[in-house]
């Protein structure tokens, strides 16, 4: 990595509140281009609100995000980060493969291509490209969802309990994917309940109640003291 | 990793969403298509033959068409400003676009241009709004002319160009409130403040209110304003703004609202008041608090219903405590209203309770949303809602009388203590039965049975199913227009006297609402019962499932036989191998009187002795 390129996420002082409850309590955190970052905490901890927030699907109440050198609000920092969420949505009306040519068209690429049909494939999706999602079981829409989060340039990944309704291949799978994307260069922030995904990343920020309790590498057994697991 | 043009995001949003209407057009069949385009049509026609037959023929006097001119451009102003208001606070919650979830998660998040990709549906939705407001412009204009003097195509022209502008000044602010990100609060304080001047401007005590202009393309036939045009230029500036900054919508609300508008729509549809609402509160984000304003007792409570309604309400958030307040108000300047002759508000009094009354049911909503808990409980679901009755009553009772505080405030002519007290009660009452009722009543049966023998008895069952809360919350204000009737004639019995004659009649209307709430479900059994041995084919059905257990009891009593008989014939020859030789057996004279025969015949017939 250059030591000019800007960091992958800035987060600054960055809090959520719905009212009177306290979703994340304020948050700095930076994660340099490429680095692989895992954030757990148990139920309610704040991993999700913060992804969201980072994603642009949340508004923060206060702080400041920075992607790539550019404002949250930039078409810039849209272009930049893929979200993988734990709730895959999609449209009714469109197979997987319609799926995987819209959002490549949307961020600039050519639309259905040779990484698209190789995704399906080691996910085991070969034989539903032309099915519609819609009508496909929760992990398999997870792994469409997989698919769709792929296909697009970007350079920070956001990844929201990747493992919550997968199969055991389409764990291992994901795993590969996930090291081969860091390999490339891109930075990962994944959210995860999974304490043994912790010795697979550079770094592991821990979260209790919206806020930060720990900052580092971290074991699985460190994880488990942590969160309570 | 680059951003997109304008021209290609066009290019690439435009295909998708051409490729996907292509595909959905396709999907209608023609004979739904007809369908909608009936019931639009009729429901049309019949919306212009109820306004002309309220509207009437009768032309109007000089001096009523000086009130119109004085007051007319006033009261369609309120209209716009209630537009303004309306678009405001849907703005500021993400509105007015409803798009799609996926929209927002692909589009919105991609490097598109995010004005490309939210204009389209804007616009599609204006032109949409527009038409309506035309539409329904034009034809109000039509029907005034039979009334008002003036060209009749100036009148259909005009009430045209008010309802366009109406839609471009609600909808440019909508645009403008949620491009801008305009604060939930702050959306309604400012809306809230030009209704109420528009309001005030109405009935003469505020100065002219700028909503009041634009009202004047309403009335141009009788009295033309080239003022009015600024209310034009203003909603066409209004729009071309908000187009300008629609890009700047918050995706945390537009994901929100693309869940919710569309299940309130169909909740809309289905006349499921009680979904509609859990979906608005949801929409605005009007959450309980965490922490009750009072906190609950340690003890074991007494009666665990009534604790759990009153642990509910001491959860109210602010908005709609703040909302109760403002229905209790809204009912009491209607009831000084009524004193004072205008019979009509004695409708908006009635609703404000019933809408205050519908936040207090909430309790009973929940268990009516969580009908598999309810039936885990050891009493009949009818008895655990008749439980929830005493809290809705109190906080209704309450909220009433808050608003009789306001009637009965000795500034200008107001409502004398006793009736209003009294009127406030009752009507407290009556709010929380039209409101138990609506949410107890929930959505329709999918499968009616009874509707669906006759379309006249499905019309008539949706109009009493959605008329008849609000009509029991109204009924109780009626004891302020007994009072007054005593107040302006001989006072003879006196007015608050006057009012409580009617607290018996009101008294059984609760109890019948009681009592339909304890018994609904076996009311409704009862029904669904009698409905089904009304039904031909159920009948058929009947009959032939008896005449088959006939046959089965038949068939069975037959095998019973044949096997008595085996039986008994098998035992004979047993008997007769086991005989010994024959000895002669002295045989005694019967005695007198018995006539018995000994013969070893079997019993039965022929056939069945096989």
């Amino acid at each position: 990595m250059s030591e000019a390129q800007p960091a992958a996420l800035v987060a600054t002082d960055l809090s959520k509140t719905y009212d009177d409850l306290v979703a994340l309590q304020p948050m700095s955190i930076t994660v340099p281009p490429g680095q692989s970052m895992a954030l757990i905490g148990h139920n309610g901890s704040g991993k999700s609100t913060f992804l969201r927030m980072v994603a642009g699907l949340l508004d923060p109440s206060a702080g400041e995000i920075e992607i790539a050198g550019f404002d949250l609000t930039d078409v810039e920092a849209r272009a930049t980060t893929s979200f993988l969420p734990d709730d895959p949505v999609l449209y009714d009306d469109l197979s997987l493969r319609e799926h995987a040519e819209y959002i490549s068209k949307l961020h600039g690429g050519d639309g259905w291509d040779d990484y698209a049909e190789s995704l399906c494939v080691r996910l085991g999706l070969e034989e539903r490209i032309d099915d519609l999602p819609s009508r496909f079981s929760r992990g398999l829409r997870q792994k469409t969802a997989i698919v769709l989060a792929l296909v697009r340039p970007f350079s920070l990944l956001l990844v929201d309990e990747p493992f919550v309704g997968l199969d055991q291949p389409g764990k291992l799978v994901l795993l590969d994917v996930l090291a081969e994307v860091h390999a490339e260069g891109a930075a990962t922030l994944v959210a995860t309940h999974d304490p043994s995904y912790v010795e697979r990343v550079d770094r592991s920020v821990a979260l209790r109640d919206g806020e930060v309790i720990f900052d580092g590498t971290a074991s699985v057994e460190e994880v488990l003291h942590l969160v309570g697991g | 990793m680059s951003a997109l043009t304008i021209a290609e995001s066009s290019a690439v949003v435009g295909e998708l969403r051409r490729a996907r209407r292509k595909r959905r057009v396709a999907s209608i069949h023609w004979i739904d298509a007809l369908y909608q385009v009936y019931i639009t049509g009729l429901v049309s026609v019949v919306v212009v033959v109820l306004l002309s037959g309220a509207i009437g023929d009768d032309e109007v006097s000089v001096a009523g068409i000086a009130d119109v001119k004085d007051h007319g451009p006033a009261a369609a102003g309120l209209l716009v400003a209630l537009a303004v208001f309306l678009g405001l606070r849907s703005g500021s919650r993400g509105g007015p676009l409803a798009l799609e979830r996926p929209d927002v998660r692909h589009v919105l998040l991609s490097p598109v241009d995010r004005g490309v990709a939210l204009r389209g549906p804007a616009w599609r939705q204006l032109r949409f709004l527009l038409a309506v407001g035309a539409a329904v412009g034009a034809a109000t204009g039509q029907l005034i002319v039979r009334r008002l003097p003036g060209n009749a195509f100036e009148w259909i022209v005009f009430g045209a160009l008010y309802g366009l502008t109406a839609v471009g000044l609600g909808y440019g602010s909508a645009l403008l409130a949620s491009g801008l990100k305009v604060k939930h609060w702050v959306a309604s304080l400012i809306g809230g403040l030009l209704l109420l001047w528009s309001a005030g401007d109405v009935i003469g005590k505020l100065p002219l209110s700028p909503f009041t202009v634009v009202g004047h393309i309403a009335v141009w036939p009788l009295e033309s304003d080239w003022l009015a045009i600024i209310g034009v230029a203003l909603a066409v500036v209004l729009v071309i703004a908000g187009m300008r900054w629609v890009s700047g919508v918050s995706l945390e609300a537009a994901e929100r609202r693309t869940a919710l508008v569309g299940q309130m729509r169909f909740a809309v549809t289905l006349q499921d008041l009680r979904t509609v609402l859990v979906l608005r509160r949801q929409l605005s984000q009007e959450h309980p608090r965490s922490r009750p304003w009072i906190r609950a007792a340690r003890r074991t409570p007494r009666f665990p219903v009534w604790h759990r309604g009153v642990r509910s309400v001491a959860r109210w958030p602010l908005s709609r405590v703040v909302r109760a307040l403002l229905m209790a108000a809204v009912a009491g300047m209607a009831m000084r209203t009524v004193w004072n002759g205008t019979t009509p508000m004695i409708v908006v009094a009635g609703l404000a309770l019933w809408i205050a009354a519908l936040d207090a049911a909430e309790p009973l909503g929940q268990e009516v949303d969580h009908p598999g808990r309810t039936d885990t409980f050891p009493l009949p679901r009818g008895q655990v809602f008749i439980l929830h009755l005493p809290i809705l009553f109190v906080v209704s009772v309450v909220i009433a009388l808050l608003g009789a505080a306001v009637a009965v405030a000795p500034i200008g002519s107001s409502v004398p203590v006793g009736p209003g007290l009294f009127t406030a009660f009752m009507a407290g009452l009556l709010a929380a039965c039209g409101a138990s009722v609506s949410v107890i009543q929930g959505a329709p049966d999918p499968v009616d049975t009874l509707s669906m023998v006759t379309p006249e008895i499905a019309g008539t069952r949706t109009v009493i199913r959605t008329a008849m809360p609000p009509a029991i919350a109204i009924l109780g204000v009626t004891p302020l227009l007994a009072a007054r009737a005593s107040f302006l004639g001989a006072q003879e019995p006196p007015p608050i006297n006057a009012a409580m004659s009617l607290a018996l009649p009101l008294a059984l209307v609760v109890v019948l609402v009681a009592g339909y709430i304890r018994f609904r479900d076996e009311i409704r059994k009862w029904m669904a019962d009698a409905s089904e041995q009304m039904s031909p084919t159920k009948a058929a059905e009947r009959q032939r499932e008896e005449r088959l257990a006939e046959e089965a009891r038949e068939a069975a009593a037959l095998a019973e036989s044949k096997r008595l008989a085996r039986e008994a014939s098998s035992a004979s020859q047993r008997a007769k191998a086991r005989q010994k030789p024959k000895t002669s057996k002295p045989v005694s004279p019967p005695p007198d009187g018995v006539r018995g025969g000994t013969s070893a015949k079997p019993i039965g017939r022929k056939r069945d002795q096989t």
